[in-house]
Parts: C-alpha cells; sequence; structure tokens
C-alpha cells in the first residue's frame, strides 16, 4: 500500500510538473507574439525621432528584428530564461526591476483579498447549507448575487468616496500616510518590515490603507466561494457518512467541520488556488482607483505609455503567478482527495 | 423560447427577467426614446444634478446621462453577445472535435485547453490592448482568447456523454452520415447545457468588458459605454456622483439579471449541473 502511494505521488506530480512546463513555454509563446506583432517597430522608438533610415536599420538588426520569427522567438526565450524581460520605455529601468519592486505591494493586497475571502466566504457558505431555505440563507444569497454582478471598479469608486472621503473612516489612497512617507522598507512588504522594525504605527497605518482594496479586490471572489461552499457542504450533508455519524450521537458542530466541511473544501481549494491568479490580474482594477503602486497600475500606466514590453512584462509574470499556483493547488488536492491518491 | 417564462418561480425571478427584456428593448430601440442626443456637448450645462430634464444629470461635458446610459445598452449586449456567440462555437467545434476523435488528440487538444482554463482575461486583455491599439477590438479579441475553454470542456463532456446513447447508435445504424448525425443529434442535445452556459456567462462578460473600458483599454471617451463612463466620471466624483452612479447601477441591474436567469435556466434544463437543487 505504501508503495504504491509513493508511485502515485511520483507519476501524478511528476506528469502536473511536465503540464506545467508546457504551459510556461506555451505562455512565453504567446506573450513573444503579443510583442512581435506589435504595430509599432522597436527600432523606430529605440532610435528616436531625429534618427535617419541607415540607423533605424542598424539598429532593427542589432536587436534581431531583421530575422525570421522563430529565431527571434529563441533569442527571446533564451534572453527570458536568464531574466532578462526587457527595458521599459517610461521608467528607463529593467522590467524585471520594475515587477520586483512592486510585487510586493500587489502580494499584500492580493493576501489579505484572499484572508477576507476565506474568513468571509467559508463560513457564509457553511452558514447558508447548513440554515438550507431559511431566512439566513436567502439573505446569504442575495448577498452572493450583489457580490457576483457588482463591477468591483464602481464598487471600489464607491467605498473610496463615500466611506473614505465622506465619512474619513478609512484613507483615500496610497499604501502609508502622508507622516509616515519616510518609512524604509528593504524588502517591500511593508506589513512585514514595520513588524520586524517594531514600528507599530506605521503597521497599524499601512494596514489601515489596505483594508479597503482588499475588500474591493474581494467581493467577486468571495460570492464565488460563499456559492460553491454552500452547495459542496450541501451535497456532502447528504452523504451516508454524515448520516451515519449523526446516528452515532456526534455533535452537529463537529459533524459538519470533521466530516462535511472536510469533504466539501476540495473543490473550494481548487478554485481558490485559480483565483490568486485571477486577484493577481484584476489588481489592474483596483490598485489604479486607490492610487496603490503594484504591477496592476503598472501595467495601466505602461498601456497609456504604449510601452509593450512593461506590459508583456506583467502579462508573463501573472501567467507564471498563476500557472504555478495552479500546480501547488493540484499537489494539495493530490492530499486531500483520497480518491485521487488511492487510484 | 418562451418557456423561460413558466420557469419564474418567485417575484426576484420575475424582476429580473423584466429588466432582461427592458434591457433588450433598449438595447433595440434605445435610440429612439433617448431624450436627448448621447454625444451632444453643451458647456454651459455640466454636471447638473439629476432633474425632470435630465433625470440622471449631465456630466463633464454636459451631456445627458440618461440618453448615454440608454445608447450603452445597445454597445454592451451586442459586444457580449458577439463573444458569446464566437467563444462558444470555437469551443464547441474543438469539443466535438475532442470527443470523436478520441486518443491522443482529444488528450493534446484538452491539456492545450487546460492550459488555457482560466487564464485572467484581464491581464491578456491588457497585452492585446497594447499590440492592437487600445479599443473594444482588443478588448473582444482578449475575451475571446481566454473564453472559448470553458466551451470545449463542457461540449465534449456533453458529446461523449450522449455519443453512446441509443438513439445516436441507431441512427449511426440506418446509415445517417457523421455530419448529420452531429449536427442534427449530437448539438441539439447538448443545446440545454450550452444554453445554461452562456446565460450564466453573459453576466461575466459585460462586468469583464466593462472593466475594460474602465482602466482604458476597450472602449475610448466619448463613446457611451458603461465601463468608459464611470472612468470618465471619477474625476468629478465628489461634486458629481451620478455620473459614475448611474452607469454602475446599470452593469449591477444588468449583469445580477443575467445571472438569476441563468440560475433559474440551470435548475430547470440542468438538474445534474445545479448545487441549488
Amino acid at each position: 500500500m505504501p508503495l504504491a502511494f509513493i508511485k502515485n505521488i511520483f507519476f501524478y506530480i511528476g506528469q502536473r510538473i511536465i503540464l506545467t512546463i508546457i504551459a510556461l513555454v506555451v505562455l512565453s509563446f504567446i506573450t513573444f507574439s503579443l510583442s512581435y506583432i506589435v504595430p509599432g517597430d522597436a527600432a523606430l522608438v529605440a532610435a528616436g525621432p531625429n534618427a535617419g533610415k541607415v540607423k533605424i536599420e542598424q539598429l532593427r538588426r542589432e536587436m534581431g528584428l531583421n530575422l525570421p520569427f522563430h529565431e527571434q522567438y529563441i533569442i527571446y526565450f533564451s534572453k527570458l530564461s536568464k531574466g532578462d524581460l526587457g527595458k521599459s520605455w517610461f521608467t528607463h529601468q529593467p522590467i524585471l526591476e520594475d515587477i520586483k519592486d512592486l510585487l510586493p505591494a500587489s502580494t499584500e493586497l492580493v493576501f489579505f483579498a484572499m484572508l477576507f475571502n476565506i474568513l468571509i466566504a467559508i463560513p457564509l457558505g457553511v452558514l447558508a447549507a447548513t440554515k438550507r431555505d431559511t431566512k439566513t440563507d436567502l439573505s446569504i444569497r442575495i448577498l452572493v448575487m450583489f457580490g457576483a454582478g457588482i463591477p468591483i471598479f464602481w464598487l471600489g469608486l464607491l467605498l473610496q468616496h463615500f466611506l473614505a472621503g465622506e465619512a474619513e473612516l478609512f484613507p483615500i489612497a496610497g499604501r502609508l500616510s502622508f507622516s509616515n512617507r519616510n518609512f524604509e522598507s528593504n524588502s517591500g512588504f511593508i506589513l512585514i518590515d514595520s513588524i520586524v522594525q517594531g514600528e507599530w504605527s506605521v503597521f497599524v497605518d499601512s494596514l489601515w490603507h489596505i483594508i479597503l482594496p482588499s475588500f474591493t479586490l474581494s467581493v467577486l471572489f468571495i460570492a464565488v466561494i460563499t456559492r460553491t461552499t454552500r452547495s459542496t457542504v450541501m451535497k456532502a450533508l447528504e452523504e451516508d457518512f454524515i448520516i451515519l455519524a449523526r446516528s452515532k450521537g456526534i455533535s452537529e458542530f463537529r459533524v459538519i467541520v470533521k466530516h462535511a466541511l472536510r469533504n466539501a473544501l476540495v473543490p473550494t481549494v481548487t478554485i481558490l488556488g485559480m483565483q490568486i491568479g485571477w486577484m493577481m490580474g484584476a489588481t489592474v482594477l483596483v490598485e489604479e482607483i486607490f492610487g496603490r503602486p503594484g504591477i496592476g497600475k503598472y501595467a495601466v500606466k505602461a498601456v497609456t505609455q504604449s510601452d509593450i514590453h512593461a506590459i508583456v512584462g506583467v502579462v508573463l509574470i501573472v501567467g507564471v503567478i498563476f500557472i504555478i499556483s495552479n500546480l501547488i493547488v493540484d499537489i494539495i488536492h493530490f492530499f486531500l482527495n483520497p480518491r485521487l491518491r488511492n487510484s | 423560447m418562451f418557456k423561460i417564462f413558466n420557469y419564474l418561480r418567485n417575484p426576484i425571478e420575475i424582476a429580473a427577467m423584466s429588466f432582461i427584456v427592458l434591457i433588450t428593448l433598449i438595447a433595440l430601440i434605445g435610440p429612439l426614446v433617448a431624450p436627448h442626443d448621447p454625444y451632444e456637448a453643451n458647456f454651459h450645462n455640466t454636471f447638473s444634478a439629476p432633474s425632470f430634464e435630465y433625470i440622471f444629470g449631465t456630466d463633464a461635458a454636459g451631456r445627458d446621462v440618461f440618453s448615454r446610459v440608454l445608447f450603452g445598452a445597445k454597445l454592451t449586449l451586442a459586444t457580449t453577445l458577439f463573444i458569446i456567440f464566437i467563444v462558444s462555437s470555437i469551443g464547441i467545434f474543438i469539443g466535438i472535435i475532442s470527443a470523436l476523435s478520441g486518443g491522443i488528440i482529444d488528450n493534446l487538444l484538452m491539456r492545450f485547453t487546460d492550459i488555457w482554463l482560466g487564464f485572467p482575461p484581464l491581464i491578456l486583455a491588457l497585452g492585446f490592448a497594447a499590440s492592437f491599439g487600445a479599443g473594444m477590438k482588443a478588448a473582444i479579441l482578449a475575451l475571446i482568447f481566454t473564453w472559448w475553454p470553458n466551451y470545449a470542456r463542457l461540449s465534449r463532456a456533453l458529446i461523449i456523454e450522449t455519443k453512446d446513447k441509443e438513439f445516436i447508435l441507431s441512427a449511426k445504424a440506418m446509415g445517417v452520415s457523421d455530419l448529420r448525425i452531429i449536427f442534427s443529434h449530437l448539438i441539439p442535445n447538448a443545446f440545454d447545457v450550452l444554453f445554461v452556459q452562456i446565460s450564466l456567462d453573459v453576466a461575466a462578460v459585460i462586468l469583464v468588458i466593462s472593466g475594460l473600458s474602465f482602466i482604458g483599454v476597450g472602449a475610448q471617451i466619448p463613446l457611451a459605454e458603461w465601463g468608459a463612463m464611470i472612468a470618465d466620471g471619477r474625476s468629478a466624483m465628489s461634486k458629481a456622483w451620478w455620473v459614475v452612479f448611474f452607469p454602475g447601477l446599470a452593469i449591477l441591474l444588468t449583469a445580477i439579471s443575467f445571472n438569476l436567469i441563468g440560475d433559474v435556466l440551470r435548475r430547470e434544463l440542468d438538474p445534474n449541473l445545479s448545487g441549488n437543487k
């Protein structure tokens, strides 16, 4: 039995890793194609407005733009494997550096959105399932209905206007207040660095700044997870082993949490994993509104500046995050799901 | 088609269906009933609050927000339905090929589909916008590229489920051609479930499209598109909330209504998939 189990692990995880590698190569091919088909010629831009024809031609050759598609792709891929994503036209920095600077801020945002998501959605889903067809269930379903239909950028603007602007309960924008502007964050994770340095006021300030944007980001995802949890828990509660557990006189709380939830969480975890990538993508809607530096705001800026390499860089990074988080979830899935484990 | 009306069970569902009928009517005849020209600027009448003359107020250029919301319905619904038509066609095509060929082709197609399944559409749209230039075209292309895998998976599963059913086998035995079996038996038989998926996707596509316009990738100002209108009004939010509020409300109500009706259809047409019943 244990030997078969280990063999299963290697087979399953090996297969997932191979698929992940293929997905990453396909992703690089797509990001390359995006920059290849761009109508503006990169050499024209790099040469500047006053360059002559000869100079542009020379640059084009230097940049490898006269080579056929597949050779250009091979060059792109080999640069990529060294972490070279090209240079941004508007920050004049290597794009990888830009992203490294901004990713911590976006990660903090996504982390808190995920925290809201798990802490709100799973309890709500379980509550709705156990109180099925009551007033509680109905109100949770109405909330889900609104959460799944609300445009989050609109919600963000309204929350910012009413809760931050009018009621002054939250700061309007940014990651820190003006008084804390000199705080030095080495890693870029202000929330972590402020704890490490013992700067509690900075920590609280930064936490205060992240609440509205991360809640805004989480709303749609909360609706999805509440809905999924509700229906999976409901299904689990009808299973024979639950009826058996109940008949043994185990308390209702234990039945729900230990038996029903455990089984019901398998599909929920899969969706949560996919949501990490979606949330990273959705930062383009939220960071701009709340004036938070991050890869989403960077991508929007890059679009307005027609900075193709910077955008492609963000597409690539978010794609990698999406693919890798799916891989991790697949592996977690393997351990959660007894049917997969023993087959 | 009109069976939908018999499925409605409670006031909320009736309200949702009425709203869909209303918004479809507005999309069709909106330009006729709009009280003002949605593109006519009037700089003597900027940011005027909602009144009898301008029931949703006016925006920064003095344009009538109500008329713009009405015009926006057509743009939003037409784009959304176009996208869903294209992605479902691509998806069904790939799903059928995958299901009927089986073996290595099936495997390859499905692995390829898995890679795409759920790739964040917003971020990919930014890439397309940069390549093709911002505009509705980029937004539509991005959605098409990211949305088809759902339909490929679903239709493959449906075809595999039905292709060995007795009525298909007997049609085959009677010498009916493969193409005919696909078009007059397999696809119609899968249509109910696909239709449920389509109705649930309408809301999601509307939200993504308006989001793209909001960040300046999709529709551009002054085009009367709901997301673009919200982006246009946000800098003046503190003195003219209505410019932002009403287009957003239109998105919210449209999305909620389509979601609700999608749920109704799922309950009635696809008992296997329904988590609620």
